[in-house]
């Protein structure tokens, strides 16, 4: 009895790895040909849009556009650290590709052809034109080299094995492009690959699932802050009903709030990265947020303890 | 009957000792609503048109915020271990983990209105003001100051 169960056991063992390691294959983008010439310009706003800075610039020093990595970032999954994307050509990225760099951003592949964490947003990222992220990169090698290497990421077993990330991008990840929406403006259309590509705000705007996947039903209805202190509020029409267009655009330059009241906390760095953005971008955003359907959002806790 | 006064004794110090931390977290609070009535309720809406300049309102609004600024750091002194009841807004607690940097914080702020102070004459002066002081409030809550819904 024995000798035949043993053989079997293995069998579906090694047929179930088989199936594992398929399913959670990275799979890179073939790169299409670029349809127009570089733009930093272009590239500078998107980078703005996207917040690189306020993860990648090194911690506690003034200048934004240091990308050396550094920052923590914590989670209930254990602590990210933030890499060096400067050009350095030994810590940073000065030795990529444009098809490495396409693959990390899109994709959440990196050179090496394995899986990122999803700390890093490509879950939103991966709706963005091609040419829009060779205008970043292109952006990013204009920007001073920065040596030195972040910490490695503080992750826990089993949520360390990259490997295990395909599952999860399976499970949670969009691999589709941006599709406008033609009975929509073009400005709706821009504010919607705006903000939910590279601005990336439904990352935090959202409740998360017990394996960290946005609640899609519940997208942008706010959640706990994924960083772990205090909520991240809503944003479609039922937490932001009475702020107009305006006031949202306002928003995104200033911090300041029609209730009389500036940002604080995590949203604080975006708005830096916001109010670099040109003010049709802003009010595209605007635009797109206002036109949001309200949606009821978990429940904060009604009064949670400081801690000490 | 002796067990259930000590029991009630216990049960009271324990109320009272909880009354007194949400009543410092209260006290903060208040604190930082003051200046924000200032800043936000009178400063931020010239600037903005809603309400019409008023120098007199201008002078009294930045004294008053000196002098709440110039209490933080006391205020601050004492960690509540709790949030006030259903603010919207609480401390993090940071503030007491790392309580030098958080007042390394302030003279910043207090700089920030001396430069200013009497030289606001009107509504463009104001709102460079504005922008020059919420700022440095901004280094601030940007780490220290936690939304809670």
């Amino acid at each position: 009895m024995l000798r035949r169960t043993i053989p079997a056991v293995l069998i579906a063992a090694a047929a179930a790895f088989c199936c594992y390691w398929w399913l959670t294959a990275p799979s890179a983008l073939a790169l299409p040909a670029r349809t127009r010439a570089p733009d930093l310009a272009n590239g500078q706003e998107l980078f703005n849009t996207g917040g690189c800075s306020s993860c990648h610039a090194v911690p506690n020093q003034p200048d934004r556009l240091l990308l050396g990595g550094g920052l923590p970032l914590g989670s209930p999954f254990g602590t990210f650290y933030a890499p060096n994307i400067s050009p350095d050509p030994t810590d940073g990225i000065g030795r990529w590709s444009e098809s490495d760099f396409v693959n990390a951003v899109n994709r959440g592949i990196s050179p090496e052809g394995t899986h990122y964490f999803p700390a890093f947003p490509y879950t939103s990222y991966h709706i963005a034109d091609v040419d829009d992220v060779r205008d970043i990169f292109a952006y990013l090698k204009t920007l001073p080299s920065v040596q030195g290497k972040a910490p490695d990421h503080d992750v826990p077993f089993p949520f360390s094995i990259r490997r295990n990330v395909g599952i999860w991008k399976l499970l949670f990840m969009d691999r589709k492009p941006f599709a406008p929406d033609a009975s929509r403006s073009p400005q709706w259309n821009r504010g919607a690959y705006l903000v939910n590509g590279f601005g990336h705000c439904a990352e935090c705007h959202s409740p998360r699932n017990v394996l960290g996947g946005i609640v899609t039903s519940q997208r942008f209805a706010g959640g706990p802050n994924p960083d772990g202190e205090g909520w991240v509020p809503n944003i479609t029409q039922k937490g932001i009903g009475s702020w107009s267009e305006k006031d949202i655009a306002d928003f995104l330059e200033t911090g300041d709030m029609p209730e009389g009241d500036s940002a604080s906390g995590a949203m604080r760095p975006v708005i830096k990265n916001t109010a670099l953005l040109k003010p049709e971008d802003r009010a595209a955003m605007a635009a797109y947020l206002k036109s949001l359907p309200p949606v009821d959002g978990p429940t904060p806790p009604k009064r949670k303890p400081g801690g000490g | 009957m002796k067990r259930t006064m000590i029991v009630a004794g216990t049960l009271l110090l324990g109320a009272g000792a909880v009354m007194a931390q949400q009543e410092i977290a209260v006290q903060q609070d208040n604190l930082m609503r003051s200046i924000a009535k200032n800043q936000y309720g009178v400063i931020l809406k010239m600037t903005k048109g809603d309400i019409p300049y008023d120098q007199k309102a201008v002078d009294e609004a930045i004294a008053s915020i000196e002098a709440d600024v110039g209490k933080i750091a006391k205020t601050f002194e004492v960690n509540p271990k709790q949030d006030v009841v259903n603010a919207t807004y609480g401390s993090s607690p940071k503030i007491w983990q790392n309580k030098a940097d958080f007042d390394s914080k302030i003279p910043p702020v207090q700089k920030a209105i001396a430069d200013v102070k009497g030289k606001i004459t009107d509504a463009a002066s104001l709102k460079a003001a504005y922008t020059a002081i919420n700022d440095r409030c901004n280094d601030c809550h940007e780490t220290y100051r936690v939304k809670l819904k």
